[in-house]
């Protein structure tokens, strides 16, 4: 155990485990954007109480939700360019991977934030005159967002964490910096300890942020109510 | 969209995909037990008189929930040995991380069970007459186990797709055995297909019994 630690090489490349960095936030913000927008139309489809629409939606979302998504990465690289007949590059089958399964996890959580709303909130809308539209955007949806922005949170730093599998596919992402900087330096011990603390910290201070978020918001409805 | 599908490769090959589902439930079978009895002993730690047990827990539980797996499993079989002079197999590393991981959440699981039995339901079943061993057999334990049951199967389906993850150190599994198929036999989409479908297979019971259960607890209650 008597080690010494030395990050004097790996801070020669930390201009390499930057791109990294700027690569992991770049598919994450990206893959969240998309994910929300297929995670409202497959919500919708499953909502639409159609049964051509409904179905299709539900065998996605499951289907996504019990397979590995280090599956879908190379689902996406490998397998989908040969159905397409068209090539993907590492940055593009992330994305795709990244964002279809997300989309699957978003769908629920926006399903279930809607249904959750009690039916009497609708009719209460209704009877004082208020159209279909208008129940959904003034009453249902501003209470059920505050019921979805936990999950939706927590799925969001869940795929943060997903996105390091890009590195699988020799995307620039963190990991795959990391792994190229340790095969320069042979510093496997620095640089992957680094690498998860950079993790770790820009983890944990988001999750904290979003639980203030969340205390702050459920503060602010009591007021209201009371 | 003029591919015509081609499974020969998958089904002329179906003992290689076989022998990685083997290595998936052996791995899975291993790291689940492991796991619930370390995050159980974890979950004491958090209950404990000792401020520096309970702090200590905190920081395990939050470093293997706020890092990504293929970090942990990459950390035991890279930067470990370097660490303690001792080299672990591949199969080792990948428990080691599976292990640890999921036992960080199996503890969460355990600490908010525990916590979430009020008082009066002991007071309540004393005032009836039960007995210590009769409250707790008729009372409390099936709260506890109504309340942890779900999230334990999600964490099982978890930790089932999270061994896929092995194969990126080269743990003969059945991501791994679908991996090199699909580069011996230029049939990445049949392959890669086949392997996702396995794995639904193997995994779907799970998180439909999972979704039952919760259904019929949240009925009852």
């Amino acid at each position: 155990m008597n080690y010494d630690w030395d990050f004097g090489a790996v801070w020669e490349h930390r201009d390499m485990l930057l791109t990294g960095a700027f690569g992991t936030l770049r598919i994450a913000a990206v893959a969240i954007i998309i994910g929300v927008v297929i995670g409202v139309l497959l919500a919708m489809m499953r909502m639409s109480g159609k049964a051509w629409l409904s179905r299709p939606a539900l065998w996605f979302t499951e289907f996504y939700r019990n397979t590995p998504p280090l599956v879908h990465f190379f689902w996406a690289f490998y397998g989908l360019p040969v159905l397409l007949g068209i090539s993907l590059d590492p940055y593009a089958a992330a994305i795709i991977a990244l964002s279809t399964q997300s989309g699957a996890f978003y769908a629920e959580v926006i399903r279930g934030g809607v249904v959750s709303i009690e039916r009497g909130q609708w009719e209460g809308a209704r009877a004082i005159g208020m159209g279909p539209v208008q129940v959904i955007w003034r009453i249902v949806l501003p209470q059920a967002m505050q019921r979805m922005l936990p999950p939706f949170l927590e799925r969001s730093f869940e795929l943060i964490k997903t996105t390091a599998l890009a590195s699988t596919l020799a995307y620039s992402d963190l990991m795959y910096m990391a792994m190229q900087v340790n095969s320069i330096t042979f510093r496997p011990l620095e640089v992957y300890t680094l690498v998860a603390v950079i993790f770790f910290l820009t983890l944990l201070s988001m999750s904290l942020m979003a639980h203030l978020l969340e205390v702050r918001l459920s503060r602010s409805t009591h007021q209201h109510a009371g | 969209m003029d591919f015509s599908w081609d499974f020969t490769a998958v089904i002329q090959n179906y003992p290689a995909l076989l022998k990685g589902v083997g290595m998936t439930a052996l791995i899975w079978s291993i790291a689940f037990p492991a796991a619930m009895v370390m995050g159980f002993a974890i979950s004491l730690g958090a209950r404990s008189r000792f401020g520096w047990l309970k702090a200590l827990t905190r920081v395990y539980v939050e470093v293997f929930r706020n890092t990504p797996v293929l970090i942990q499993l990459i950390w035991f079989f890279y930067a470990f040995p370097i660490l303690t002079g001792y080299q672990l197999t591949p199969i080792v590393a990948a428990l080691c991380g599976l292990v640890l991981n999921a036992s960080a959440y199996c503890s969460e699981i355990f600490r908010g069970g525990l916590a979430a039995i009020p008082n009066g339901q002991w007071e309540g079943a004393k005032a009836i007459g039960m007995g210590h061993s009769q409250a707790l057999r008729r009372i409390i334990v099936p709260q506890v186990i109504a309340k942890m049951l779900p999230a334990f199967t999600n964490r099982g389906i978890e930790l089932a797709k999270n061994t896929s993850i092995a194969s990126v150190i080269a743990v003969q599994e059945l991501m791994y055995q679908g991996r090199a198929l699909s580069s011996a036999f230029y049939r990445p989409l049949e392959v890669l297909t086949a392997v996702a479908v396995i794995y639904f297979v193997l995994i779907y019971p799970g998180s439909y019994w999972a979704s039952r259960f919760e259904k019929r607890f949240a009925l009852r209650t």
